[in-house]
């Protein structure tokens, strides 16, 4: 089995959609610990103690979420103090704490996404849908690291020429905005060429077709599905209510039923599977290694 | 059989005079090598275009052009677009997509092919082109070289019948260039592809075709053999310059027989003819060195802290009023040196002075005033106006003062002007600073001989009014030419400096074609006018009169 990472991006956005939209409407606190426990875990395996700066930055923010509900929401029946005349609520407190596990959760679950999700495989995704909105894609893509490299190579060349009369912020504005404006000209004119070798190449020619690299494989197939069943068995739970947490005027956990238990049961699945995969294809190459 | 065929063709641009290309007609055969030539504004491009269907440009157009047989309009779309292989010669613009895999797949999704076929080219295509490595990286992180070898690439992935190319060396350096061209050479051997090339850099292709073409004004004047081409061009002086060293020192010693055409055939010319007494000119007597310009002491500088060392204790000197070239191969962090000394780039150890002063008291931009001036490679990033007389009246360009003229672009927008042109124009905007030190990145990049004669010559009036030049070139021939001192850069420092004549006799390789030609024989030889006036010196062997 090969890493999320190594799937058909197909598979890997399916997976987010998911894992992120069960945690995103459920408020059930047993399925979000899961969520955020699937989240962080698999950021762990993939990025080990590298950004470790950056999850103090994230705990910072669930306490700042988890403390603002309980000191603006005053609903809810058990008070535990009385803070400036107003009460300061069980429920509110729990609600918070659910609430702001959801966000740091889902915020995890996005990081992944983003450092998975590279710029080729969300246009293969796109053009799935639209040929040419994956072509005007890919040009865009293109063409941004090419404009800012031609912005500072003008900049550059404006500063040794003497364009900027004075150290002062002003000055720097003005050539900036000169900068701009010629660069707009410069994107004009040597676009030319390019249509020039689009044209050459057969463009326009009539219906285009699609080529990527990306292939969809037995893995794929695999991966997909057990994703859409666990899906499927996670969501059936929510829908039914099986889950429903009620947090106002009282809280109120659901019934243990087996349906609520199975829904616990996939959607745990589902916020391991990544890690899971990860994980056996390192213990894999420790193996082979060790044969070695 | 004739693959192209080209008719009494003529073309006139809209609101023009003459025609750009006129009565022009000629045949290449299927398997043949060609290759175009003539000076800039001869109509080379033009009548390429003229034969690329989807890129004939608007104006009034004579004649025909056959391609197999059939007029290139009545080839259906498909066919054209697959058959005929057009590569220009700006190696970035021609890219269209991010990534290579995708570039190399843009012409056959155009064309519809289904998938698994697609696949397929392009693993050959990669696999021929030694692409492999880099298959996944993204276009704008390649190399001048490997971007035209992409360029090449994704248009080979469509099987064309003929590859036309127009100018596709010019932008790149002489190791890059020498790949492509082999690489064209392989093609045109290995698949019998026809191959049709206009270029200024001559040397290595002139040996390898079987047909060469030559224009001026819109006409072809010549075409057939390259030998015989070349010993007919008679009177053709402008044109000669851009010949191999070895067919010019032939042309001008008036020789008979048979034209040579490479180094080797060069030097058996040589060694057959004529006599080897004396072996040397008459020394020129080395200019007084004046007080340093523009100083290096140890400096050391680095892109990012995790980077390696781009100059490693760089040290040099150039003296005032002197042209000072520096070579060096790329990568080697030349162009990045005179970042540093134009103070856009910060060394992180050592001292660099500018007529005297250290870099750092030069306080508020007053580098920039009446001392040191930069033009870049890249010479499109000094304009930032419309017209080439805005451009002057804002740099407050004396047009009086210049050493050249450049009166007849004054109403052209910069980016129309051609390479050299807008060499002039730049160069002029940068000597609107009065600069005592002119820095020059790259100068000749893509001019053809003509035009950096030109440079050149403009070069020695700068330096008689005062102007120490210092110039960061790959450009050897045009270094020997114009250089009174040259240095050899190598990874970040200087390895040796000297007057060209010793500089380039001690190089093995990295010299002129004329030394490596008379390496042995003569000594102290740099540029093919020295070759041609020492043989004439030393006389033809058993020739009666020199003895």
């Amino acid at each position: 089995m090969r890493a999320l990472e190594d799937l058909n991006p197909i598979t890997a956005a399916v997976y987010f959609l998911a894992v992120s939209g069960i945690a995103m409407f459920s408020m059930n606190p047993v399925l979000l610990v899961i969520s955020l426990a699937g989240a962080v875990l698999f950021f762990l395996v993939r990025n080990g103690s590298r950004s470790a700066a950056s999850h103090l930055w994230m705990f910072g923010l669930f306490l700042l979420l988890f403390l603002v509900n309980p000191l603006f929401s005053h609903n809810g029946a058990t008070v535990l103090f009385v803070l400036n005349d107003n009460p300061v609520t069980l429920e509110a407190t729990v609600y918070g704490a659910a609430a702001s596990v959801m966000v740091v959760s889902v915020l995890y679950w996005f990081r992944s996404f983003t450092q998975i999700m590279t710029s080729d495989k969300l246009l293969y995704l796109f053009g799935s849908l639209s040929p040419k909105l994956a072509l005007v894609m890919s040009m865009g893509l293109r063409y941004v690291p090419l404009f800012s490299r031609q912005a500072s190579k003008i900049g550059q060349a404006q500063t040794a020429l003497g364009l900027y009369k004075d150290d002062n912020l002003v000055d720097r504005f003005r050539g900036g905005v000169r900068i701009f404006s010629v660069l707009v000209t410069w994107a004009l004119e040597n676009g030319i060429v390019t249509a020039d070798s689009m044209a050459a190449r057969g463009f326009g020619c009539g219906r285009r077709s699609r080529f990527s690299i990306f292939r969809f494989t037995s893995a794929d197939f695999l991966v997909l599905t057990v994703t859409l069943l666990l899906f499927a068995s996670a969501a059936v739970s929510l829908g039914s209510g099986a889950l429903l947490f009620t947090y106002y005027p009282s809280i109120k956990p659901p019934d243990p039923t087996p349906l609520a238990l199975s829904g616990c049961i996939s959607y745990g699945l589902l916020a391991l599977l990544p890690s899971i995969l990860e994980a056996e294809e390192k213990i894999r190459w420790t193996c082979l290694k060790l044969k070695i | 059989m004739d693959l192209l065929k080209a008719e009494n063709l003529t073309f006139t641009y809209p609101l023009t005079d003459p025609p750009a290309v006129s009565d022009v007609s000629f045949r290449i055969g299927e398997g043949s090598f060609a290759v175009l030539c003539g000076a800039t504004g001869s109509g080379k491009s033009t009548l390429l275009r003229l034969l690329k269907r989807e890129l004939v440009p608007l104006g009034e157009k004579s004649g025909r052009v056959l391609f197999c047989g059939v007029e290139t309009e009545e080839i259906p779309a498909s066919e054209s677009a697959r058959s005929v292989g057009f590569v220009m010669q700006n190696p970035e613009q021609q890219i269209v997509t991010d990534k290579v895999w995708h570039e190399l797949a843009f012409g056959l999704e155009n064309l519809g092919t289904p998938q698994p076929v697609i696949a397929r080219r392009v693993a050959e295509m990669a696999g021929y082109f030694g692409i492999e490595s880099w298959y996944e990286k993204n276009t704008s992180d390649l190399s001048g070289g490997q971007k035209q070898l992409l360029n090449l690439a994704a248009v080979m992935v469509m099987n064309p019948k003929i590859l036309i190319l127009d100018e596709p060396t010019a932008q790149l350096d002489p190791i890059a260039a020498s790949e492509f061209i082999t690489t064209l050479k392989k093609l045109n051997s290995d698949f019998s592809l026809t191959v049709l090339v206009a270029e200024h850099r001559l040397e290595e292709l002139i040996p390898a075709c079987d047909s060469l073409l030559v224009m001026e004004k819109g006409r072809l004047i010549a075409e057939g053999p390259p030998r015989g081409v070349i010993r007919d061009l008679a009177g053709q002086t402008e044109l000669m310059l851009s010949m191999p060293a070895a067919a010019r020192l032939f042309r001008a010693l008036g020789s008979e027989g048979e034209c040579p055409l490479t180094v080797r055939e060069g030097r058996r010319m040589i060694e057959g003819n004529y006599d080897g007494r004396i072996r040397s000119l008459p020394e020129k007597a080395l200019p007084e060195k004046g007080d340093p310009a523009l100083e290096f002491k140890d400096v050391w500088f680095r892109y990012g802290r995790n980077l390696p060392d781009v100059l490693r204790g760089l040290n040099l000197t150039a003296c005032r009023n002197e042209i000072f070239c520096v070579l060096g191969g790329n990568g080697s962090g030349k162009s990045t040196a005179l970042g540093c000394a134009s103070g856009i780039l910060r060394p992180y150890a050592g001292e660099i002075r500018v007529l005297g002063k250290k870099l750092k008291e030069y306080k508020n931009q007053s580098l920039y005033k009446n001392c040191l001036a930069l033009l870049p490679q890249d010479v499109q990033t000094v304009f930032l106006r419309n017209t080439v007389r805005e451009e002057l009246v804002d740099a407050g360009v004396d047009a009086g003062d210049l050493p050249f003229d450049l009166s007849p672009l004054y109403d052209k927008h910069p980016y129309d002007c051609s390479g050299g042109e807008q060499q002039l124009v730049a160069l002029a905007k940068v000597l609107a600073t009065k600069p005592e030190v002119l820095l020059m990145d790259e100068p000749t990049k893509g001019l053809d001989a003509g035009k950096k004669r030109d440079i050149a010559e403009i070069l020695r009036k700068l330096k008689a009014s005062g102007v120490t030049v210092v110039i960061v070139t790959h450009d050897v021939e045009f270094a020997a030419s114009a250089a009174d001192r040259c240095a050899m850069f190598f990874r970040g420092s200087v390895v040796s400096t000297g007057a060209p004549e010793e500089f380039f006799s001690e190089n093995n390789f990295y010299t002129t074609a004329a030394a490596r030609m008379s390496k042995g024989i003569y000594d102290r030889v740099v540029t093919v006018e020295d070759l041609v006036r020492l043989c004439e010196l030393n006389g033809k062997k058993g020739g009666g009169e020199a003895g």
